[in-house]
């Protein structure tokens, strides 16, 4: 074997790529040829270590950008999408809300022995994650931050409105978010939602349990807006013992208003 | 453009989750900003819905991703002109790896950061062909498919960019010695 | 995790005698949060050019609480430690500082790093001061004001008998952000570019605008006739509507909402 047919096996031996037969014979003319084996040797080594630079890491700001395109390209908004990317407004989202997404989704994918040359198993994903609104929605409202949450709440806004899920996790944050500008927010995000018995029967029980008074408000409103005659003793209660006047004012409007 | 349904996103959801590291990593070693190469990301993934008709699922997936995020690479415009790469690298001259990271403090990390300089000097057709192979791990079959040439011929492009490397480290090793 | 909480109270014990604690975040290169929550006293969190978190206690007491002068300690003993500390503890760079009832009576200062992201809760304090901080803001004092000066980032601020005054000199673009109070005044001041929606809302006062706020729909607001002593029939609303707007084309959503206050918004 001549150095130049040695040299051109060089890459597949980096690679471990050689075959049995091959192997040797490039070896042989490594033992015999010693310009060639300082060569293999040294680049060799390059060839390791360039295996051992660390790989740049993309910042948060990358997924967030990514899933937020996601979801106003889910809404409609394909045509900016035809202008490159980074002129398109850059949202930003918390890393977490797309971690928690990509968890899910590479559950599912994991279940499926998801390979992405497999196209016929990726289409599989369409019932499995049906809607991706609801998702961001749903995992948004579980951040630690409130701006985060007040996220989820926009984005639940525009879910369908009979997506029961997206339902229970709001009035999940309005009765127990620790947040009162979240809580606040998500009351006024139930309007849409307000054929649903479960927003009914929500709204009354997180109105017994609220202390804030600006959600209290909130909540009176709501439940003059869907004429929800059965809030009579509790608004009766809110008129003898909230604190706040503004409160009693607003209960004695409504028990008016429901009549 | 047609409709994209739920599913398709969902589709590009688990695609972007699977890929969307490999591919930041391809850019930031092609083009050595990391905002341009989070914005390229991010284009490759819509350039894949606008144009997933023109996938063919008999052949590797990742081959047809990455002649999509090379021609991305290519058509990158900013306001309004188009600037290759190169250019756009000579405007913005601070490497994105310029900042200094843990590995630095151990001789080995300085040899490393040796090693990423003179990559980062590799011209532009030998640094991509390392980049795919080394830190994309593919198989010279399907870099082929992607550069479009034989395997052979990449293997031989595999060993010269390997030569070329070496000789600008050496350089690179030369001029902090003296 | 358990350890690092022992090591906090062990530190609180040592801040009760000299009424200052200094707190590192472990991690110098991760994102870092500052925790919050008391139930008495003022509390001011300001950024600085460090590294660590800066605990200190500027009343009168002592962190001893408000039952009178200490008992002197045993003869050869000093104190180690006790139930009326505020429990302050790090864990993966999230310090975490909480007191109770009988815990604080006076005011709180801390100094964090600029770039911590701030969450402040009080029930009863005077004031909720935030100064120089970017990150992620939260701040909630239920019967005091609540003031954010030099911020970047964005804030979620809220006070239930007391005004809500904001400053932001860069805002992140696609946070929501929300300013609401029951009773007080809402004033915030955003730099000139914010895109933003605005949803705004002042049961009883109007609301101010040096932005060219684009108006959007708005829930129309009720109103109620009524006769006055004097037997003329007068017109009160009993319920304002909510108020839609933009600013330079729109953004994240941004809530502004008092039931007994004003609103402005300020163009930095």
């Amino acid at each position: 074997m001549t150095c130049e047919e040695t040299k051109q096996l060089f890459a597949d031996y980096w690679s471990d790529g050689l075959n049995g037969e091959d192997e040797i014979k490039l070896q042989e003319h490594l033992g015999a040829c010693e310009g060639c084996r300082k060569e293999a040797e040294r680049l060799g080594a390059l060839w390791r270590d360039l295996g051992a630079l660390p790989a740049e890491q993309p910042g948060p700001g990358l997924r967030s950008r990514f899933y937020d395109s996601l979801a106003a390209f889910r809404s409609g908004a394909d045509d900016r999408f035809s202008q490159p990317s980074h002129r398109s407004p850059a949202k930003q989202m918390v890393w977490q809300i797309a971690a928690g997404i990509a968890l899910l989704l590479a559950g599912v994918g994991a279940g499926y022995g998801l390979r992405p040359n497999q196209s016929p198993e990726l289409s599989q994903l369409r019932e499995e994650v049906a809607n991706m609104r609801q998702l961001v929605a749903l995992s948004l409202l579980q951040q630690q931050s409130a701006s985060e949450r007040l996220r989820g709440v926009s984005y639940a806004l525009r879910a369908e409105p009979n997506d029961s899920e997206v339902l229970g996790a709001l009035l999940d944050t309005v009765k127990r978010d620790s947040n009162v500008n979240v809580r606040l927010a998500a009351v006024d995000a139930l309007h849409p939602f307000a054929s649903s018995p479960a927003t009914r029967n929500g709204i009354l029980q997180a109105l017994t349990k609220q202390d804030a008074p600006l959600v209290q408000v909130a909540l009176i409103d709501l439940l003059v807006d869907l004429k929800i005659k059965q809030a009579e003793p509790e608004l009766r209660q809110l008129l003898q013992n909230a604190g706040d006047a503004g409160v009693r004012q607003r209960a004695e409007w409504a028990l008016e208003n429901l009549q | 453009m047609a409709r994209v349904s739920a599913g398709e996103l969902s589709k590009l959801a688990v695609l972007f989750e699977r890929h969307h590291r490999a591919l930041f990593r391809y850019f930031v070693s092609m083009s050595r900003t990391r905002e341009m190469a989070e914005d390229l990301v991010q284009d490759v993934f819509f350039r894949m819905l606008r144009y997933r008709s023109s996938y063919d699922p008999s052949r590797p997936f990742t081959a047809w991703m990455y002649q999509i995020a090379r021609n991305a690479g290519i058509d990158q415009k900013r306001g309004g002109e188009v600037v290759g790469i190169e250019e756009y690298m000579e405007r913005h001259a601070e490497p994105a790896s310029s900042s200094p990271g843990p590995e630095e403090h151990a001789s080995r990390g300085q040899n490393l950061n040796l090693l990423r300089r003179a990559l980062d000097r590799l011209p532009r057709d030998k640094r991509e062909i390392l980049v795919l192979s080394r830190f994309q791990n593919m198989k010279y079959e399907q870099i082929g498919e992607i550069l479009g040439c034989e395997t052979g011929t990449v293997k031989v492009r595999v060993y010269r960019a390997m030569r070329a490397l070496e000789q600008i480290y050496f350089a690179l090793e030369k001029e902090k010695v003296s | 995790m358990k350890k690092l909480t022992l090591l906090g109270l062990a530190l609180a014990g040592a801040l009760c005698a000299q009424d200052r604690l200094t707190l590192p975040f472990r991690d110098p290169n991760a994102p870092r949060k500052l925790n919050v929550d008391l139930f008495l006293g003022s509390v001011t969190v300001k950024g600085y050019e460090g590294r660590d978190a800066i605990i200190e206690y500027s009343g009168s007491d002592g962190f001893r609480g408000r039952r009178g002068a200490p008992e002197p300690p045993p003869a050869g003993m000093h104190r180690i430690g006790g139930g009326r500390e505020p429990d302050i503890s790090e864990d993966n760079n999230v310090i975490t500082v909480k007191g109770g009832l009988w815990n604080l009576t006076g005011d709180l200062t801390i100094q964090v790093p600029v770039e911590t992201s701030v969450t402040v809760k009080t029930m009863t304090g005077k004031s909720v001061t935030i100064d120089n901080i970017s990150g992620e803001i939260e701040a909630n004092n239920m019967n005091g004001e609540v003031n954010v000066t030099n911020a970047s980032g964005s804030v979620v601020a809220n006070s239930m008998n007391g005004k809500v005054v904001v400053s932001l000199n860069k805002v992140t673009p696609g946070k929501n952000m929300s300013f609401t109070t029951m009773n007080g005044t809402v004033d915030v001041t955003l730099p000139a570019d914010t895109k933003a929606t605005l949803k705004m809302r002042a049961d009883n006062g109007d609301i101010y605008s040096d932005f060219d706020v684009t108006l959007g729909p708005r829930t129309a607001p009720e109103v109620k006739e009524e006769k006055t002593k004097s037997g003329r029939v007068r017109q009160r609303v009993v319920r304002a509507g909510t108020q839609q707007g933009t600013i330079n084309g729109g953004g994240a959503e941004m809530q502004f909402t008092t039931f007994n206050g004003r609103i402005l918004i300020h163009k930095k």
